[in-house]
């Protein structure tokens, strides 16, 4: 896949979209506080944010739901191993041998 | 430079060093998922140097590979990013007396390792240039891993067949980081309903239902903790 010049815009848009929340009260100072309630809601928004794009990606293929697929069963595989071990590369090895395992093993 | 800016910067490379190892494999990771997802060398490092934050990286490259409309990007990285507003919150006092170039470098520097070792003594320490060098040491250092690393990640890419689908690491890298999140109940309300909600609305135009979905899960979750306190008093 190829992109143009306005893939640079995009960076600069989500650099700032990164670097303005860390900003915000940094350079405000402690003059400025956010309310409790909004403290507590805005740390609902990473949770939310990454479920929204992982789920869709590992049950639906090619837009339609379908629970028994590939990258589900490898995805399973690295929740397993990340809950059951503390160790950072071993849902990374789990999931692709899982998913490479039934690319290559099963043809699927 | 300060005799105690260095002293500080000591200190705080002492204390984050551990968990700055944890960087290296997202840092990897991220490497891998930017080639893959078609961009050159360039374009990958550039978007490395601009954004520095992998869970926005992460989480918007599907978005930048579906082709989905810019405004939708920007709004996602947003969410993605909001949690800073709150370390940046909290954070703040441990720059008073520090001038506004160097409060703009430390924040475009600002992670969640260096945040959660560096807090504590950035808001008591009373010498502004230790407060400072314990800051930046370690978030310089993290800078340079993240750099390094996602380059390594973008060279190896490279020499890897498409038919491997190394693109999918991507995937494991953002379960991996909602996991520790989703034990406390109401965080895995809130992941539940936004996934659901995602899955369901998939056919919206725009792609308008992740961020549909994502403001129904932050209210699932605000909810959840509201009956979760309400039942159980403290």
């Amino acid at each position: 896949m190829n992109y143009d010049d306005s893939l640079w815009l995009i960076f600069l848009l989500i650099g700032l979209a990164t670097t303005l929340p860390r900003a915000s009260f940094i350079l405000l100072g402690s003059r400025v506080a956010l309310p409790p309630f909004v403290q507590r809601a805005l740390r609902y928004a990473p949770a939310a944010a990454l479920a929204a794009i992982v789920v869709p990606d590992v049950v639906l293929v090619a837009g339609s739901l379908q629970p028994f697929n590939p990258k589900l069963a490898a995805a399973v595989a690295a929740v397993a191993v990340a809950l059951r071990w503390r160790n950072p590369w071993l849902p990374f090895i789990a999931g692709m041998a899982v998913l490479l395992a039934q690319r290559f093993g099963l043809g699927w | 430079m300060q005799a105690s800016f260095r002293e500080g910067a000591r200190e705080g490379f002492r204390v984050a060093l551990p968990q700055s190892i944890g960087l290296i494999p997202w840092a990897l990771v991220t490497g891998v998922a930017m080639v893959t997802a078609g961009f050159t060398p360039l374009q990958a490092m550039g978007m490395n140097v601009i954004v520095f934050a992998g869970v926005a990286q992460l989480g918007t490259l599907p978005l930048i590979v579906a082709g989905a409309p810019p405004w939708l990007i920007i709004t996602t990285a947003l969410v993605l990013n909001l949690r800073f507003l709150i370390f940046s919150a909290a954070i703040a006092r441990g720059f008073r007396d520090i001038g506004a170039g160097v409060r703009w470098l430390s924040s475009y520097l600002l992670i969640d390792g260096v945040f959660a070792a560096c807090l504590e003594k950035m808001l008591t320490e009373e010498d502004r240039h230790w407060r400072l060098g314990y800051y930046l040491a370690p978030s310089v250092w993290s800078w340079l891993l993240w750099q390094i690393f996602a380059l390594t990640g973008v060279l190896a890419a490279g020499a890897i067949p498409r038919s491997w689908s190394i693109e999918f690491m991507a995937t494991i890298a953002l379960i991996v980081i909602l996991l520790p999140m989703a034990k406390f109940r109401p965080m895995l309300v809130a992941a539940a309903t936004g996934g659901s909600l995602a899955v369901l609305l998939h056919g919206m135009p725009l792609r308008l239902g992740v961020i549909v979905a994502i403001i129904g899960g932050i209210g699932a979750g605000f909810l959840a903790e509201h009956w979760q306190t309400k039942r159980a008093p403290a």
